[in-house]
């Protein structure tokens, strides 16, 4: 039957097996393919993934001239670049979004550019942005920020146009509210919790937009490392970067679904 | 301050090339409660659009307590048939919104925050005070979300009229409720006017002045003290609609039995001389509100 209830022990032992699953079925691919060539890399086993593990936290260059290990290179780099391009994107598309949500004069000319824009993919334009802004810091801000801020401004202007009804602004007049203080007391109340859920949904594509950049130009960075140690084949370093990276984006997941209960109790999806 | 809370003056509303309102007149005092009744479709909400500001006449003028509406604004309170509550306030916040934009401001609170939160403390009680008359003393602290109907609409209420503005649209308020509920919230407004009688006995100007459209006729007689009925159905050609009926009606206490077979009669002549499309008349001829209002004085010392 559809939807028909599991008991919670069950749907928690459904859920371990699920994930041991997956560690059983690579466990299986990997010793297979270590048995046709013992010394391959591909698929590393578990101990293999283990040294990767320790490998990214070893010093690098010469004992004489040591260097920072590896995670503490890529992790700073890759958020720091995610969480500066974010901010910028976010921040943008929320003042434009609310913008066109409350002026239809503002929503007239800007809503086809940003839906015609919003379709090309963001990782097609970076040629753009190589050749605008350069390869450093700028870059990466703006690859990431560029990249969230069409699909963003869209996802908020159609909140606006949807969660707050003109009842609701038209009542705010009759109580006496000004259009700043209708825009901040009505419109940005009530769709902050799609702000946060959007913003949720964008951390998946802003990742891989700077991964991608990464790849291209970086020198550190999470896309940088991986594609460093692709070239060498060394997939127990990059599998242990895939675990990290799913892992940030679970914290990231949890971090603002805890933002949004705690700012906007009232709001149950 | 004006004698009058609203004043219509000859307004007339056209939509393309079809008259939806013509040449409408309407005088309300404060304290009245005004029901308008009139067939689906005859203009109710445009005319109640234009009072609110939203819509403005294609000719005509709407002036509140002296003043010509432009758009919405402080004077005119809306409540609607779908609450249009803010889902992300409490029932006492949504109560003291107005009194937070009236009272404070953003740079009182980053700036003057004890006076900030000191005036907001007082608003709170105010709201919950006018909470509690309204019959959700336990509901303060209860988001929109987690309240039914009935208690989302007390809240609509007690938010439009803890403003005190000069006059409350409401526009199908109870259309959405069950008969219980309904009934209820029939005997709050009943309530309110008891308040507005008590008001003029002491020399003060009444709190309370309410125009209501409803298309329930006995809804509209038992809650009114006045029934406005708007149709087309008149033999002055057909230019849109207009008030074909305007009289006064019996005024019930909170406490009388809701006893509709008091006011049969009317409840008749009304729905003769509003929803009938074969009884085509004058469209003055019920339109006696005026001449009748030294009767209706009596009637109101009646009750004193």
């Amino acid at each position: 039957m559809i939807r028909r209830p599991v008991p919670p022990w069950l749907f928690w032992l459904l859920a371990i097996g699920g994930v041991a699953a997956l560690l059983g079925a690579y466990e299986i691919v990997s010793v297979r393919a270590t048995g046709i060539n013992p010394l391959q890399t591909t698929i590393p086993s578990f101990e293999k993934l283990g040294e990767g593990f320790k490998q990214i936290f070893r010093a690098q260059g010469l004992p004489e001239n040591p260097k920072p290990p590896m995670f503490w290179v890529d992790i700073p780099a890759t958020l720091w670049r995610l969480v500066i391009g974010m901010t910028a994107g976010v921040t943008a598309s929320i003042v434009v979004g609310v913008l066109m949500g409350a002026y239809r004069w503002i929503e007239a000319p800007l809503s086809p550019v940003v839906m015609f824009l919003s379709k090309i993919p963001p990782i097609a334009m970076m040629p753009i942005y190589l050749a605008l802004v350069g390869i450093d810091q700028k870059m990466f801000t703006s690859m990431v920020a560029m990249g969230i801020f069409f699909s963003m401004t869209q996802s908020i202007y159609q909140a606006v146009r949807q969660d707050v009804s003109d009842e609701a602004i038209n009542k705010a007049y009759t109580l006496g509210a000004s259009e700043l203080e209708i825009i901040y007391e009505v419109i940005w109340k009530q769709i902050l919790p799609k702000i946060i859920d959007s913003i949720r949904l964008q951390i998946g594509p802003a990742m891989g937009f700077l991964l991608a950049a990464e790849m291209v130009v970086g020198n550190a960075g999470l896309g940088y490392q991986i594609r460093m140690q692709s070239r060498s084949l060394n997939m127990s370093v990059i599998f242990v970067y895939l675990v990290i990276l799913g892992f940030i984006g679970l914290i990231a997941e949890w971090g603002l679904a805890t933002l949004r209960r705690k700012l906007c109790p009232w709001y149950v999806d | 301050m004006s004698e009058f809370a609203l004043e219509v003056k000859s307004l007339s509303h056209v939509f393309g090339a079809y008259q939806v309102l013509d040449n409408i007149n309407l005088q309300v005092l404060p304290g009245q409660i005004v029901a308008v009744v009139g067939p689906s479709g005859c203009g109710k909400s445009t005319l109640l659009k234009a009072i609110l500001g939203t819509h403005p006449p294609t000719q005509g003028e709407i002036i509140t307590d002296g003043i010509p509406v432009s758009g919405p604004n402080r004077n005119v309170g809306i409540v609607y048939q779908n609450y249009a509550l803010y889902d992300f306030l409490t029932a006492e916040k949504n109560v003291s919104f107005g009194l937070k934009l009236d009272e404070t401001s953003l740079s009182m609170r980053l700036f003057a925050p004890r006076k900030y939160f000191a005036r907001r403390r007082v608003h709170f009680e105010r709201s919950r005070d006018f909470l509690h008359q309204v019959g959700l003393a336990d509901a303060c602290g209860k988001y929109p979300k987690e309240m039914s109907g009935g208690m989302k609409q007390r809240v609509a209420v007690a938010q439009a009229f803890i403003m005190r503005p000069k006059i409350v649209l409401l526009d199908e308020p109870f259309g959405a409720l069950d008969e219980a509920m309904r009934e209820d919230l029939q005997i709050m407004l009943l309530r309110f006017y008891q308040e507005n009688l008590i008001a003029k006995r002491e020399g003060r100007r009444p709190e309370y002045t309410i125009l209501m459209v409803t298309h329930e006729l006995n809804e509209a007689i038992y809650v009114a003290d006045r029934v406005i009925g708007l149709s087309r159905f008149h033999t002055q050609g057909d230019r849109g609609a207009t008030i074909v009926y305007d009289r006064p009606c019996p005024v019930f206490s909170p406490d009388d039995p809701r006893d509709f077979s008091k006011f049969v009669e009317q409840r008749e002549e009304l729905r003769k001389a509003v929803f009938d499309e074969n009884d085509l008349k004058d469209r003055n001829k019920n339109v006696t509100f005026w001449k009748e209002l030294g009767s209706l004085a009596n009637s109101v010392a009646a009750i004193k």
